[in-house]
């Protein structure tokens, strides 16, 4: 008490009893806000030229090629943070990206972004951008570096994931291989054996629901057999789409795994 | 009305009111697009939408808190304002660079970073915009015959604004680094000097209308302010927690976000206090609602949301998320919103000599416009964690959550027409006040409650 009134005195502001806050002058209030704003400041400043020496580490700057730099020029160039987030940073319009090569992978990604709406008829819109295949290099360069950066555990792994039982009856994928082009882009939407995306219905067994011709039709053209689908139309030389739809028919020579084994679905390794 | 040049700040009030009308505007787009109502995207997609959206509300806050500055700077500083005519020219071209850089983002061209959109080469005339302001409220304050702590503390915040503008100008190709240095103009801004403004406009307002002792208030201004600081500042870190930062903002940003509320708690706790003491003298009712109003909705919108996602933990799963939207919502409008409507409010009569503080239409903006907001809070809240549940927590697909949560847009959109509704009542009763008059001029009277409002009153 003592010390407050020898403080507001020295001062030569008066100590005013019974207005507001008891024992503060407001010299001292000033004191407080100067002195504080100075030590934290110096604080801060500190802490961001720590940051600076750390970062490029964290960030694996050596890695941001002409490529990366490009792509995130492109990046901004056409504010696709208005939509999306980078980092969980943006608006919440449209997903995040800081994983997305991992997730989807490039093949998914380059026919993606050469046509939004065809690969998701129906849904929400994103602008088509008539990007050249080297914007497109670049753009996913700049993510892929964006993918690799040390984000302090995010995004996390869902944590309640593990209690969704996946309800597709699955195949034990003990025959040929998958071809090249179902395993980056339609694996993202449909689950074949607990693995892929649960968009479109999984596919194990799907020889007990159509024939040969009608996918290889369905394939095609989705839109003109079921307009309003979620289905795109996936611009393929009818070679791959007999190689695929050969492949999914093959599934019905393997033998179901018992429902305690599920591999599971693809979403763990999204977010790892 | 004490000085002929304050009326300056009727301009940049009614500025101020236009573009809160276009960001409105705007925040339709894009909350019909979140319920699938999406025709405009070929002329306004959603990143053009949220860009002007939030750039426009930068744009009217900033026209608000230099309308404030021309009517209160004057006064405390007691002299007219050094240029009054270049006042003007500073409000048209400020007008001028926010079309140019709406038009810019219906052209896809941008600088492309959050809230910090417009193309780099208009960046270069926000500043010298800003210095022409700054120099005309300093020229009034170091010409003026005394120098009161709240002039001073405003003086300060708006400096600062200026000059934690420049780091966001900054170009590097580490995206971790560009988001490091983009919150010092973003957090920073809001969350630490515009406090100053708004801590200074209230300050001001609080002695006018209470008739509370000027040394009480402004000695808890400097305790708020203060806390600002000391809170604010490194809680920066809340948003450095997963962009790439070293682990300990963890930490830092956790602990001193935590704090952040104080600040906001001793205002509304002072706000309250000085109007209880000074007996609410002043017959302008409905300045001291809004006045009030903003402390209490500051409190809850910046501090109280604000601290619910700042905890890491919390964070992790919230980061990126509609909670953002939601927090950000009701901080904006009750901490820098509802300042510059209780500024208007307080200052109209004052400039243009009609008394319209007690029409029910006056009074009905405020309930409505603030029951809007909470509503949309609302909205944006159980739409925000919903999505948490669903994507971040049990994994599913983005788009999925989506369609999960359209419904809540709903009432968005409900809350948000009610908003609205309250906004226009506020501007009609604007513009039913008149224009400036020298016949509100009353020379060697400053409106304090002791003294006649008006001439002839």
């Amino acid at each position: 008490m003592g010390t407050c009134f020898y403080l507001a005195h020295a001062s030569g502001l008066s100590y005013l009893p019974n207005q507001g806050i008891p024992m503060l002058s407001k010299s001292q209030a000033r004191i407080f806000f100067l002195g504080g704003t100075g030590v934290f400041t110096a604080i801060f400043l500190a802490l961001t030229w720590d940051s600076m020496r750390q970062i490029p580490k964290l960030t694996n700057d050596d890695k941001i090629t002409p490529e990366v730099a490009r792509g995130k020029e492109l990046w901004e160039a056409n504010n696709c943070m208005g939509c999306h987030t980078l980092f969980g940073e943006g608006a919440y319009y449209a997903p995040e990206l800081t994983k997305v090569v991992e997730r989807r992978g490039k093949p998914w990604i380059k026919l993606f972004i050469q046509d939004p709406q065809k690969m998701f008829p129906g849904e929400r819109k994103m602008v088509k951008y008539n990007f050249d295949g080297r914007q497109i290099d670049d753009l996913i360069a700049f993510l892929e570096w964006c993918g690799e950066v040390d984000l302090q555990g995010f995004p996390p792994k869902p944590p309640l994931q593990n209690q969704l039982k996946p309800t597709a009856t699955t195949s034990d994928l003990s025959g040929p291989p998958a071809p090249e082009l179902f395993k980056t882009i339609c694996q993202a939407c449909h689950m074949v054996g607990g693995v892929g995306g649960v968009i479109g219905p999984a596919l194990d067994e799907v020889h007990k629901r159509k024939s040969k011709e009608e996918l290889l039709e369905w394939i095609a053209d989705p839109q003109r057999l079921k307009p309003g689908s979620a289905m795109p139309q996936i611009d393929m030389t009818p070679e791959q789409r007999e190689e695929i739809v050969t492949w999914l028919l093959g599934l019905s020579n393997t033998s179901p795994r018992p429902a305690g084994q599920l591999k599971p679905i693809s979403q763990p390794e999204i977010y790892e | 009305m004490k000085f002929r040049s304050q009326r300056v700040a009727y301009w940049f009030f009614a500025s101020a009111l236009a573009l809160l009308v276009l960001q409105i505007v705007y925040g339709f787009i894009m909350g019909f697009a979140r319920v699938g109502l999406d025709g405009l995207h070929e002329w306004i997609p959603f990143n053009t939408a949220r860009a002007v959206h939030t750039n426009l509300l930068v744009v009217w806050l900033l026209c608000g808190f230099m309308g404030s500055a021309y009517f209160i700077i004057p006064e405390e500083a007691n002299r007219e304002l050094a240029w009054p005519r270049l006042a003007y020219v500073q409000l048209i071209s400020l007008l001028v660079v926010g079309v140019i850089a709406v038009g810019c983002y219906h052209f896809n061209i941008w600088e492309g970073r959050k809230f910090l959109e417009i193309p780099r080469p208009l960046d270069w005339l926000v500043v010298a915009n800003v210095l022409l302001f700054i120099g005309n409220i300093g020229m009034t304050l170091w010409r003026g015959r005394q120098h009161t702590t709240t002039s001073m503390v405003l003086f300060m915040g708006l400096l600062f604004a200026a000059l934690l503008y420049l780091p966001g100008m900054i170009s590097v190709k580490n995206q971790t680094v560009d988001s490091f240095y983009r919150w010092w103009v973003v957090h920073l801004w809001v969350e630490g000097v515009w406090e100053l403004i708004m801590g200074g406009i209230l300050c001001y307002l609080l002695i006018k209308l209470t008739g509370v002792d000027r040394e009480v208030v402004e000695k808890w201004l400097y305790l708020i302010v203060g806390l600002t600081f000391l809170s604010g500042i490194l809680g920066t870190g809340h948003h450095y927690y997963y962009i790439g930062a070293p682990r300990y903002w963890l930490w830092v940003g956790g602990v001193f976000s935590a704090l952040e509320p104080l600040a906001f708690l001793g205002m509304a706790m002072a706000a309250l206090a000085t109007a209880r003491k000074g007996g609410r003298k002043h017959p302008n009712r409905i300045a001291l609602t809004w006045s009030l109003g903003c402390a209490i909705m500051a409190f809850v919108g910046a501090g109280f949301l604000g601290m619910a996602h700042t905890l890491p933990q919390v964070n992790l799963y919230t980061h990126g998320t509609l909670v953002t939207a939601m927090h950000g919502h009701l901080a904006f409008w009750g901490a820098y919103a509802m300042i510059v409507l209780a500024m208007m409010a307080y200052s109209l009569p004052l400039m243009t000599g009609r008394r319209l503080w007690d029409t029910p239409m006056a009074t009905w903006a405020f309930w409505t416009s603030n029951i809007g907001m909470v509503g949309m809070t609302g909205a944006l809240a159980v739409a925000g964690i919903t999505q948490v549940a669903l994507e971040r927590r049990l994994g599913l697909d983005f788009l999925v959550v989506q369609k999960e949560i359209e419904m809540h847009f709903v009432g968005l959109l409900l809350a948000a027409a009610l908003f609205s509704t309250g906004i226009v009542m506020f501007i009609i009763t604007f513009f039913r006040h008149g224009l400036p008059s020298d016949e509100a001029l009353t020379p060697g009277v400053s409106g304090e409650p002791d003294e006649p409002l008006v001439a002839g009153l």
